[in-house]
């Protein structure tokens, strides 16, 4: 008999029970970052209308034209807070005022969600169990980054749908929208891309974020000094400065914009094509050096997980407020000869302008927020450590969970004293540089003096570990990133005065400037012991995750 | 109080939600001895371990470890050590970095003892902990539970990734501890594995525990199965069904016959005198059937 009896293999169904596998991992992603995009969106669609209706009945023709002309001309009003070229106009105004903090924050979520999402699954394992499917990994990748691309742009969308419906010029809130849509697009494909180079999210995450801010640093210098504007066109942040929306409303840079987001998006395709899954392009160590003698207490572990993230957060602060002080005489002189700018700032929060003392006090308050920022980021490692089941051999030895997170919350304090210190001595060296006149114990007083709304941001985040788990980094950023924002819009708006009494910032003192508001610190200390002793008691007696 | 009870458990039960992951749980495991807890997926096995640990806290009863409250693990964990069922270590560590973490916050640990394991278990310690498979993950939190002296050990299914080299060098640790005078506290699935090391099993069941014996009494009390073959065909023997502790009695063919005993065999005996027997064998449950036994399941 001859018949071949060969065996065929079933064949598959030509399609999956719900949809193509495509259409399955777009779901898939979608469902990671709805929540975040969706509060994002909100934000950046309602607080940019929200301002520009606001100027209208605050500022609206209280600047001449002198006085634009000033501003618009001084590099160091333009290094720190942007191009100012429309301040006469609501839209303008809006730009100036919010246009590099709502692109530095949406770029840094949507750099941040991009390695969430790829990477961090991946690390985790749950990609496996995708990619044993009939899906490759470039196609997994690219389907996630188009996901991604989308999410990121929303927030500018909602922000041009926002000034639009707030009356302001239409194609200068089109031209903004889209140029925030591209930052945000930027960042998402900067941290895909990170997530095919790192294999980590950690690594990746800090990759993403530190080109970001380079960016940023770019955009100052580029400002700051005028032989190196084309810096700008390297730049995120640079880029929108350039498109000058409600002034030149040129769309010129949008499309080099969206040339970047391009690059990087395909440069991540490429980078996931033939690699291994699990494992990034950059290939790390696989052994390590000699075994750290740190690792031998609880101490030690937690000094040794907290050197490379002091590193980091150490050389951004550190360039930030070198920057700062090298800044100071020509923002002083300028503020000395333009009263109205001074009297402007003045009730913008920034008191005391013509001092380098009350410079740098002001600067220094927005040091707050990196450094609650780092406080939370470290009790949002410690709850990412519990999930991921790491806790579990240490707290099987004789260790407590409190005495754990005690410690940790003592190297983060110790670390936050240690950014606070970087960030004053580096104002201290600019300044002595440009011959300023500020003491090394003035900068450093002036830095530490914001270290209480840091600490109010590690014990908010010790609650959330006690009782949101979930929310560590959210709600730890609260009180710095909330309260500073809360602050500004309450000066700036003349909101009656309880409302601004909610924000830590009030009730700091404008150190060199003025002498340590004492009662504010022990207040504020008191009420992040409190958050901490009601997390780490709930902490201790609920069940482990993971 | 009973203070020499390596651990002790009263009414412990743990509700996730609507549902009882574990039900009034009692169960006292003296010092010395080698304790296999079994139980199918989802029992509760893990759930237990955890509350013994002091990771979950009971919703009722409670737990000590050498008279020390669970709940207290300053003092609880200095009696014992731990392999959890998927280990989860610090992926830039390396995997000696990790030992001497273990070691520095442990209960105390034979660092002599740790070299010779990180041999016998061809641990490669310097590679960093990222790089490692299920299996050495496992490797290093077996080496470091293994190298301290802690006089409890609590192994929840810890070899689900080793190779069967592995597999044996983990039962030779396991006889040395016993011979140490340890006390483990093994949860497993792999029945020949706790059928070789374990002396009594405790059996869980939807969260309750539904049996705790020696291995041997385990056996006595479950059903062997004999098989008789005879010279020339004795149809008398059908009676055989009416004695006490019969069951399944079937006729293979006239010569042979096969039947299910609980109990003492002597009726069976006496009764199979009178017939012309050529071979009696008599096989013990393994502790296969026994748990399948327990799950009202029937090996394929």
């Amino acid at each position: 008999m001859t018949a071949t009896t060969t065996r065929r293999p079933p064949r598959a169904p030509a399609a999956g029970a719900g949809g193509s596998p495509g259409r399955l991992v777009t779901g898939i992603a979608v469902r990671q970052v709805r929540r975040g995009t969706l509060v994002v969106t909100l934000l950046a669609g309602l607080l940019p209308a929200f301002v520009a209706i606001q100027y209208r009945s605050t500022f609206e023709g209280t600047i001449g034209p002198a006085s634009l002309a000033a501003l618009a001309d001084n590099p160091a009003i333009r290094t720190l807070f942007g191009p100012a070229v429309a301040l006469d106009d609501a839209g303008g105004f809006t730009v100036w005022r919010l246009g590099t903090v709502l692109g530095v924050l949406v770029g840094v979520w949507a750099a941040l969600t991009g390695t969430r999402t790829t990477r961090a699954e991946e690390e985790a394992g749950r990609w496996d169990l995708l990619l044993g499917g009939r899906l490759s990994l470039p196609t997994v990748v690219r389907r996630h980054l188009g996901v991604l691309l989308v999410a990121a742009a929303l927030p500018g969308a909602a922000l041009a749908v926002g000034l639009l419906l707030a009356g302001t010029a239409a194609l200068g809130a089109v031209l903004f929208g889209a140029a925030l849509a591209g930052i945000g697009m930027t960042g998402a494909a900067l941290g895909v891309l990170a997530a095919q180079l790192a294999p980590e999210r950690r690594t990746a995450s800090g990759m993403a974020v530190a080109v970001l801010l380079t960016g940023l640093l770019m955009r100052m210098v580029g400002d700051g000094v005028p032989a190196l504007a084309w810096l700008h066109w390297f730049s995120p942040f640079g880029l929108l400065g350039r498109v000058e929306p409600y002034a030149g409303d040129r769309p010129l840079p949008v499309l080099v914009l969206l040339a970047m987001v391009a690059v990087a998006g395909s440069g991540a395709v490429v980078m996931a094509g033939g690699r291994d899954v699990g494992r990034g392009r950059l290939a790390a160590r696989d052994t390590g050096r000699r075994a750290s003698r740190l690792l031998r207490s609880l101490p030690g572990l937690a000094v040794h997980r907290m050197r490379r993230p002091v590193l980091a957060w150490g050389a951004g602060l550190g360039a930030y407020f070198l920057l700062i002080g090298l800044l100071a005489t020509s923002m002083i002189d300028f503020l000395r000869e333009n009263r109205a700018f001074a009297d402007m700032a003045a009730q913008a929060g920034f008191a005391q302008l013509g001092s380098v003392q009350g410079y740098v006090a002001a600067l220094f308050a927005l040091l707050a927020v990196p450094l609650g920022a780092f406080a939370a980021t470290r009790i949002a490692a410690t709850a990412a450590d519990e999930r991921a089941g790491r806790l579990s051999l240490l707290y099987a030895s004789p260790v407590g969970r409190v005495r754990w997170v005690l410690t940790e919350t003592a190297a983060g304090a110790g670390a936050v004293l240690l950014l606070a210190a970087i960030a004053g001595l580096a104002t201290w060296a600019g300044a002595a540089w440009v011959g300023a006149g500020l003491g090394p114990g003035e900068a450093l007083a002036g830095a530490l003096s914001v270290v209480p709304v840091a600490l109010l941001c590690l014990g908010a985040a010790l609650a959330a570990l006690g009782w949101a788990p979930s929310a560590v980094l959210g709600l730890g950023v609260l009180p710095a990133a909330g309260g500073y924002l809360l602050l500004v819009l309450a000066d700036s708006f003349r909101w009656p005065a309880w409302v601004g009494d909610l924000s830590p910032f009030t009730h700091l003192a404008a150190v060199p400037a003025e002498p340590w508001d004492v009662a504010g610190a022990v207040v504020m200390m008191a009420l992040a012991a409190v958050l901490a002793a009601a997390g780490l008691t709930r902490y201790g007696s609920r069940d482990l995750r993971g | 109080m009973d203070t020499t009870a390596a651990l002790r458990t009263e009414h412990l039960s743990k509700r996730f939600g609507t549902t009882l992951a574990v039900d009034g749980l009692d169960l006292t495991v003296p010092a010395g001895e080698v304790f296999g807890f079994l139980g199918p997926n989802g029992a509760g096995k893990s759930t237990t371990i955890r509350m013994l640990l002091g990771l979950l806290r009971p919703t009722g009863g409670a737990a000590w470890i050498f008279g020390d409250r669970a709940d207290d693990v300053q003092r609880a964990h200095r009696h014992l050590a731990y392999v959890p069922a998927d280990v989860a270590l610090w992926p830039t560590l390396t995997g000696q970095e990790c030992l001497d973490l273990l070691a520095g916050v442990g209960p105390g640990t034979d660092l002599a003892y740790r070299d010779e394991l990180v041999g016998r278990f061809a641990l490669e310690p310097d590679r960093r902990a990222g790089t490692y498979s299920t299996g050495n993950r496992q490797k290093v939190a077996l080496v470091a539970a293994f190298a301290t002296r802690a006089p409890l050990l609590v192994l929840d299914e810890p070899t689900s990734g080793l190779d069967p080299l592995m597999e044996r060098e983990f039962r030779r640790c396991i006889a040395e501890a016993a011979d140490r005078g340890q006390t483990v506290f093994l949860s497993s699935h792999q029945l020949a594995e706790v059928d070789a090391v374990c002396t009594r099993v405790g059996i869980l069941r939807r969260g309750r525990l539904v049996e705790v014996a020696g291995l041997a009494e385990l056996r006595r009390l479950r059903r062997s199965e004999v098989v008789v073959d005879l010279a020339r065909p004795a149809p008398e023997l059908r009676r055989l069904a009416e004695l006490p502790g019969v069951a399944d009695v079937r006729e293979v063919s006239d010569l042979r016959l096969t039947l299910a005993l609980t109990g003492p065999p002597g009726p069976v005996l006496g009764a199979l005198a009178e017939a012309d027997v050529v071979r009696i064998d008599v096989r013990e449950p393994s502790l296969e059937e026994i748990f399948l036994d327990y799950y009202g399941e029937v090996p394929a």
